[in-house]
């Protein structure tokens, strides 16, 4: 909806501008959709030079068409597959986190969101060694709980902290900060200035649904609205810079003994190409659990509903081993 | 400058004629300027001019971030968070199992949320907390002081004065037994008396006052900037009557939760929340939940759940960003939240726990 100004396309002239504008034309959308035999008499303008804008105007908005086998050759070119360090959960998401997607991870309270995030951030940065942004709307970044994942995984102190500087971490408690930290990010790839640092493949964000919950609800409506806002902003940033965007969701019930769905309900379940459910396993002892069963919930390669089991035990969320988890700090 | 006008924090009835109007970017927006703004949507110019001053704030802090300037606190790198956070230390709650458990203590920046059914000591927790946050430093302390706001009118000063004198005479021992200047010099102001005039108290009695209280919380912590304690002990009991509109409900603590996060990260400060358990019924069992439901779980980054095993209290943390899930057992004496030691048990019988009136509920449930 771009408003009508002189120097959108060739032969849009300054003087027809304030002239359409007087009989209401205002904007790209009412000039295309408005009857030109109409306004070229009421703006006493030539309608030869009207049709002519529109062909321009249609043809500068319109999608360029692009073939399936260049499709194919840019997909292979800017896609990657970025490994989780999870074994299992690279299985379960086909080998691991693809570019240009968004993938959510969903799941109660204490059901380990947190910390397949941060499992990820650790693996991202210090066996890809790729920079990683972390937006935390809850607070439950722990950086300590980071560091103990990386030296878990390294031994060289030099390493871990290197990969804790790779770790972006912006703090975002409500959508507009969300947005406005989303916009920074486009600006600064698109300017390609990310500072010092250099690219960035993965972005994080834990929680989504924390900042649009205070949101929805009650009588109004304009969470919906700023809701799919936010939707449109990260797959715009998944595809546009080839990220991998990672987003976790609360779950909920439609009644007490309901079964557990994803919250945010059905206008963003369309956003996610690739939803994980993330649950406890069923304790047989009460105590120390760490495991939990990650099922795929929705998927464009996997068929949906195949379970893995994950440890989130000390050393962050890796596959199950035989070994019993280590004791942590 | 290219920011959709959609994503900016305007009236969302403004949002919606500014987009009507066929205005894209925060940029073209500040390009028509207020006169032409308020021509071109039909609003005053006061209030255009209001609109523009917001869009150029959220560009203006565009510019300086991506130009590489400090930006605001909450961005940095996770290097400097752990920097941050080994710095920051924690509030001790004088029983050494469940500061284990919590990896020190509760942590400040963080939300910690207490769920447990009644007479389980989760007020006897929090009013310990208020007095711990204020230990001086030398002792291993925060040199702290404590905001309480209490719902259900469960703060009761005299067991406060209790826990205080146990905790300043904790501290003259210590000092007894080292002998060391700055912990003589630390005791001289640290009695019975400055304790209770550092606990703030607010009484509210419903969801509104509570709300209003969160809300005007951030100022009132400007001004005194040594709290790093915020106790709301009870934000279940406001919640549970009144509300015919669930949905508002959810809203409503969504948004307190949200509050509650920003102040914590602003003032470095712990929030501990109390909530009640409520009963979920299940097709072959029922099982005992915590109340507010499954979104309000997501609000709390730490949650402990206290709960009886015959005559033993237990605390289980349920949920944790950096510890793991573990279950011990806790005590609560005269002088307040103490570790379970069993021989002192016998020894000691006064170490029973407190409220009489609490002990045949025990009984019933076994």
């Amino acid at each position: 909806m771009a408003l009508l100004r002189a120097a959108l396309c060739p032969g849009l002239t300054a003087q027809m501008v304030p002239l359409l504008r007087a009989s209401g034309v205002r904007t790209v959308v009412d000039f295309v959709s408005s009857d030109l035999e109409d306004v070229a008499q009421k703006c006493s303008l030539s309608y030869k030079a009207l049709v002519a804008v529109r062909r321009v105007l249609l043809a500068q908005f319109s999608a360029f068409p692009a073939n399936g086998a260049d499709l194919y050759e840019e997909l292979k070119s800017s896609t990657a597959i970025l490994s989780t360090g999870i074994p299992s959960l690279d299985k379960l998401l086909d080998s691991g986190l693809y570019t240009g997607e968004v993938t959510e991870l969903m799941g109660a309270p204490g059901s380990g969101k947190t910390q397949v995030c941060l499992s990820i951030a650790a693996s991202m940065s210090l066996g890809l060694k790729q920079h990683v942004l972390f937006l935390d709307s809850t607070g439950g970044f722990t950086a300590s709980r980071l560091y103990q994942m990386l030296q878990a995984q390294a031994e060289d102190e030099e390493e871990q902290l290197e990969a804790l500087q790779r770790v972006q971490v912006t703090r975002v408690f409500d959508v507009y900060e969300m947005l406005r930290a989303l916009q920074e990010l486009r600006d600064s790839l698109s300017q390609q200035v990310l500072s010092s640092t250099g690219p960035l493949k993965v972005v994080l964000i834990d929680s989504v649904s924390a900042v649009i919950y205070p949101l929805l609800g009650g009588k109004q409506s304009e969470g919906l609205a700023l809701m799919m806002q936010l939707a449109r902003e990260l797959k715009m940033l998944a595809r546009e810079f080839s990220l991998a965007v990672v987003v976790t969701n609360q779950v909920t019930r439609d009644s007490s003994a309901g079964p557990l769905k994803p919250a945010l309900g059905r206008s963003w379940s369309f956003v996610p190409s690739t939803r994980v459910l993330l649950q406890s396993k069923e304790a047989t002892s009460e105590k120390t659990n760490t495991r939990r069963i990650a099922s795929l919930a929705k998927s464009p390669r996997q068929p949906t509903g195949i379970q893995v089991v994950l440890d989130v035990g000390s050393g962050g969320a890796q596959e199950l081993s035989p070994a019993t988890p280590t004791q942590g700090l | 400058m290219q920011r959709d006008v959609g994503s900016l924090p305007l009236a969302p009835a403004l949002r919606a004629r500014l987009v009507a109007a066929g205005f894209q970017t925060a940029q073209e927006l500040l390009d028509t300027g207020p006169c032409g703004l308020s021509k071109e949507i039909g609003i005053s110019k006061e209030e255009a001019l209001e609109a523009l001053q917001v869009v150029r704030q959220e560009c203006h802090s565009d510019a300086t971030q991506t130009a590489g300037a400090p930006g605001t606190s909450r961005k940095c790198t996770a290097l400097e968070l752990l920097e941050q956070e080994q710095a920051q230390g924690f509030i001790i709650t004088f029983c050494s199992a469940l500061d284990n458990i919590l990896g020190g203590g509760v942590q400040l920046t963080k939300i910690t949320e207490i769920c447990g059914e009644p007479g389980v000591g989760k007020t006897q927790l929090c009013m310990q907390l208020a007095v711990d946050v204020q230990i001086p430093e030398c002792f291993g302390g925060l040199a702290g002081e404590a905001v309480f706001i209490d719902t259900e009118g469960s703060f009761m000063v005299d067991r406060v004065v209790d826990v205080a004198t146990a905790c300043v005479q904790h501290c003259q021992l210590i000092a007894e037994a080292h002998q060391e200047e700055d912990h003589l010099k630390a005791l001289e102001t640290f009695s019975l008396e400055s304790i209770l005039s550092h606990i703030y108290y607010f009484r509210c009695r419903d969801y509104i006052e509570l709300l209003a209280q969160v809300y005007l919380l951030p100022d009132f912590l400007s001004e005194h900037s040594k709290v790093r304690l915020v106790v709301i002990d009870g934000i279940a009991f406001p919640f549970r009557h009144d509300f015919e509109d669930l949905s508002l409900r959810t809203r409503l603590l969504n948004g307190l939760a949200q509050q509650l996060i920003i102040i914590a990260n602003d003032h470095k400060a712990a929030v501990v929340l109390t909530n009640q358990m409520t009963t979920r019924i299940g097709q072959s069992q029922s099982t005992l939940v915590p109340a507010l439901g499954e979104s309000w779980g997501h609000a709390a980054t730490v949650r402990l759940i206290f709960h009886w095993d015959n005559n033993q209290r237990l605390a289980t943390l349920y949920k944790s960003p950096s510890q793991k899930e573990s279950t011990i057992p806790y005590h609560i004496t005269p002088h307040g939240f103490r570790d379970v030691q069993p021989p002192a048990v016998t020894q000691n019988p006064e170490g029973t726990e407190l409220n009489p009136r609490k002990r045949p509920r025990r009984e019933e449930e076994k």
